[in-house]
């Protein structure tokens, strides 16, 4: 049965008669011709390296003919523990950073908003955003000293000077240590990427009507009553629009974990990004077929949180993010 | 209707680009060499080819690809050393220098794009990953009838680096090792005497006192340590170099036994007795903790630090001309200088040559050898010249690293402590001071002369008596490292068993694991990834 062709209306309600395709087009070739360019190169950057995905499927060496060995990578990857550990550990340490960065950004954003005195809040917020513009090779550096179990780590100081530590006993080696490593972990992002994390937030709490205020005050509403019932309703909606927004890119975590872990954490640092990485970098001959495979799945399933995304912000905002 | 159309055009359109794109890539590496006068006589047969004159290849330039070992860096004086090597040569000679951490994986990624040198430096476990391939020129004829060959002063080195009677790289120098080092003011601070420590316990008591007894004079017991190092186990042959103590008679990677037959050196008693012994240094304070995450250039920077606080006394690290930097390094930061090597304790009875790194040439592929004969010839055949252009490579440009003309200079003219004056007559062989830092004397350049295989005929001599002393040193007390693997399997996995095999090391050694358990992880984990990988290369042999 032919779908019968759904008719395009105007907002009034009245249908539009419309041109061909082709007619249409052409009335609009100034804006086709100016779009062009951008086509050209949306198509020379970001698609004509996606044809590289077909490596996926054969064994792809730097040197001599690639080879067409099928589903061998994905066999191979989908047996092989060291994978699963790190698919395991993408999704939670992203998700779980994403979780604690937001709500404290909130946290703080909403102690900032409280804040009367206007230069002390300035100054605080250029000091907060300031870890933001540190690149994470530097970052590693500073709280590998601090965090260094020799003689000469500050934190190990500190244990020892409070007597927390015994003055003779080792160090503790943070960075190597299973149990410790994602905690640190977390503060380490959260240092970093509060302060940025808080500008959305303090940009939505600025626009909230002062009269809500008022009025709570007229009621003798109490400041943490204000806070529950005026401010964080009004934030409710961006604190989701965030979560979904930045859901969409957990399987995008390389240089943060890169920086700060060790074989001695592999078990619970090593991220996709990472086991591609020594994959493909810590050999001699490497092969960037199964490389590829693991990268592929690493964008199926990014892809499929798209869609999960856009279907959750559907649901919540009314429209979609894609 | 339309939308359907449109989406099966395409779909048609990227099968159509999938199909295009998979197409063969370019069979030869891209020739950066031009024929610019081709045989009249070419042979038909490749063994005919193999005999082609290479006076019919009109050789016009040589890309080389190269890491950290060329000294002459672009700001070290490369563009001079260039220069004279074109002059001397008649080659345009184009330096590709990569970085030296990282050039395992540039070359991977250089070689992926298509984009092939004509020459290349490669590491053993490069040159054993590589030569089965196909890649690399097979030069065994060329080497043999090389002038160089009446001056050989070391013909085992590259006879040892033949692939079924192929040799597909050459070696200038042999590997080099570590030696281990030792801080004098260290010993005498503990009362101990670098000659009385010959056996595993000497050592270790040694490693105790420096963690124990303050030897940096502070007045804090407990704050230094024996000895740092980057890693537990290095991560490429012959992996065992930097704590060769604690090591001893284990080799944890795949090497020939007495009999020739390929094991697993890791699963090995040896190993488990060497993880044990690491387990109770790590737990003594004996070695660094930070040697579980330490790269060499930190390692190297704790040892020789102004602040002697944390760091250690021992450092095993390469012999020659090392000894030389190491103590410039120690007087750099105000510390002192006097380090001595130590003589390999019983247990570990000699320190290990490493294979040596060797030149490569890419092979076309076009069965021609006329090109690559050419490019040995004025690349291989003249750095063992005995005379002009082996003396660019080992010592660097003429009047910018080294001269024969009468000068005067000072280094650190500021500092009258370190203030020193230098003065030479003319003809007098002499290095100059370093092109990027003016106040420390130029050593070397790619090639060390004290370790070349064939020496220099000019007489060309300025090596300071430390790495004289550090050369003769390793020359008489090290034995060859056994020869690096390369199977199909092994090449593919070798990435996933090295991995398995630093979890067994950091869990016993740092967390203090029991070894059978450790080991018995690392068999489920990768033991038939490593049967698959004997089972090849006992094939093989």
């Amino acid at each position: 049965m032919k779908k019968k062709k759904q008719a395009v209306m105007t907002s009034t309600g009245v249908p539009v008669r419309q041109k061909p395709l082709s007619l249409r087009i052409w009335n609009h070739r100034g804006y086709y011709i100016m779009f062009l360019p951008v086509l050209i190169f949306l198509i020379i950057m970001n698609y004509w390296p996606m044809l590289g995905i077909r490596y996926a499927f054969y064994d792809y060496k730097p040197v001599g003919e690639p080879v067409f060995v099928g589903l061998k990578h994905f066999e191979k990857m989908f047996s092989t523990d060291a994978f699963w550990v790190a698919f395991k550990n993408t999704l939670q340490l992203s998700i779980m950073k994403l979780i604690l960065t937001t709500f404290t950004s909130v946290i703080v954003s909403i102690f900032l908003n409280e804040m009367g005195n206007l230069f002390a809040k300035k100054t605080l917020q250029t000091i907060i955003y300031l870890p933001h513009f540190m690149s994470w090779a530097v970052v590693a550096s500073i709280f590998s000293l601090l965090l260094s179990p020799s003689s000469t780590g500050m934190v190990n100081g500190w244990l020892r000077d409070l007597g927390i530590l015994a003055q003779d006993a080792k160090g503790i080696y943070f960075l190597a240590d299973s149990k410790m490593w994602r905690p640190i972990f977390y503060l380490i992002n959260i240092w970093k990427e509060t302060g940025w994390g808080t500008i959305i937030f303090l940009a939505t709490l600025s626009g909230i009507n002062p009269e809500l205020y008022e009025a709570g005050d007229i009621d003798g509403a109490t400041r943490m009553q204000k806070i529950r019932y005026i401010t964080l309703p009004a934030l409710a909606n961006t604190i989701i629009t965030v979560l979904i927004l930045n859901l969409a890119k957990v399987m995008n975590m390389f240089e943060s974990v890169f920086v700060l872990y060790n074989n001695a954490v592999y078990d619970v640092s090593d991220v996709i990004s990472t086991y591609i990485y020594r994959q493909t970098f810590a050999v001699a001959l490497p092969n960037y077929g199964y490389s590829t495979a693991v990268g592929l799945f690493k964008s199926l399933v990014g892809c499929f949180l798209v869609l999960v995304c856009n279907w959750a912000s559907k649901k919540t905002r009314g429209r979609g993010i894609v | 209707m339309k939308k359907k159309l449109v989406s099966v055009l395409l779909t048609a359109a990227m099968v159509a680009s999938l199909v295009g794109c998979g197409g063969s890539k370019e069979e030869a590496p891209a020739e950066t060499t031009e024929k610019t006068e081709a045989s009249a006589e070419k042979a038909e047969t490749p063994d005919e080819n193999a005999e082609a004159p290479a006076e019919s290849y009109q050789l016009d330039k040589i890309t080389m690809v190269v890491n950290g070992t060329l000294t002459a860096t672009v700001d070290n004086g490369q563009a001079d050393f260039e220069k004279q090597w074109e002059d001397a040569v008649g080659v345009d000679l184009e330096i590709q220098q990569l970085d030296h951490s990282g050039y395992v994986d540039a070359v991977g990624r250089l070689f992926a794009g298509g984009d092939y040198p004509d020459v290349i430096i490669m590491s053993a476990d490069m040159y054993a990953q590589y030569a089965p391939t196909g890649l690399l020129w097979d030069m065994t004829e060329a080497y043999e009838n090389a002038d160089f060959q009446a001056r050989m002063a070391l013909p085992t080195i590259n006879e040892a680096l033949k692939k079924d009677g192929k040799l597909y790289g050459f070696a200038p120098t042999y590997g080099n090792g570590c030696v281990t080092y030792v801080k004098q003011a260290w010993l005498d601070a503990v009362g101990l005497k670098a000659e009385d420590i010959k056996t595993y316990d000497d050592y270790y008591n040694m490693l105790l006192k420096f963690h124990n007894e303050d030897p940096d004079g502070n007045g804090v017991n407990g704050d230094t340590y024996g000895v740092v190092a980057a890693g537990f186990v290095g991560n490429e042959a012959p992996y065992i170099n930097y704590l060769p103590e604690f090591w001893q008679d284990a080799y944890p990677a795949l090497v020939q036994d007495a009999n020739g037959t390929w094991i697993d050196g890791f699963q090995t008693d040896a190993t488990k007795a060497a993880l044990l012994r690491l387990q109770q240094a790590y737990a003594d304070g004996a070695i660094d903790p930070e040697t579980l995450t330490a790269s060499t250039k930190i390692a190297r920077e704790k040892w020789f630090s102004n602040d002697q606080t944390g760091s250690a006394g021992v450092f095993t690290y390469w012999a020659g001309s090392w000894y030389q930097t190491l103590t410039d390094n120690l007087i750099k930061n105000e510390v002192d200088e006097n380090i001595v090597q130590l003589a390999p304790i019983a247990e570990v009875g000699k320190y290990l040559n490493r294979e040596a790194p060797v030149w490569c040439i890419i092979d076309d592929g076009d069965g021609d050898n006329a090109r690559e004969q050419a490019i040995f010839d004025a690349f291989i055949e003249t750095m063992m010249d005995g005379d002009v252009v082996q003396t660019l490579w080992t010592y660097g440009a003429e009047d910018v690293h080294w001269s024969t003309k009468a000068e005067s200079f000072v280094t650190n003219p500021d500092d009258p402590e370190k203030k020193k004056e230098y003065s030479y007559e003319d003809g007098v062989f002499h290095l100059k001071p370093s092109p990027n830092d003016p106040n420390s004397l130029w050593k070397k350049n790619h090639l060390d002369p004290a370790l070349v295989v064939c020496p220099l005929t000019n007489g060309y001599v300025d090596q300071s008596e430390l790495a004289v002393a550090g050369n003769k040193f390793f020359t008489e007390n090290c034995v060859d490292a056994p020869i690096s693997p390369a199977s199909e399997t092994y090449t593919n996995e070798s990435g996933t068993i090295y991995d398995a095999k630093l979890a067994v090391i950091t869990e016993v050694v740092v967390n203090g694991g029991d070894v059978d358990a450790a080991m018995e992880t690392y068999v489920s984990t990768v033991g038939s990834i490593v049967d698959q990988c004997l089972s090849e290369l006992n094939a093989a042999e």
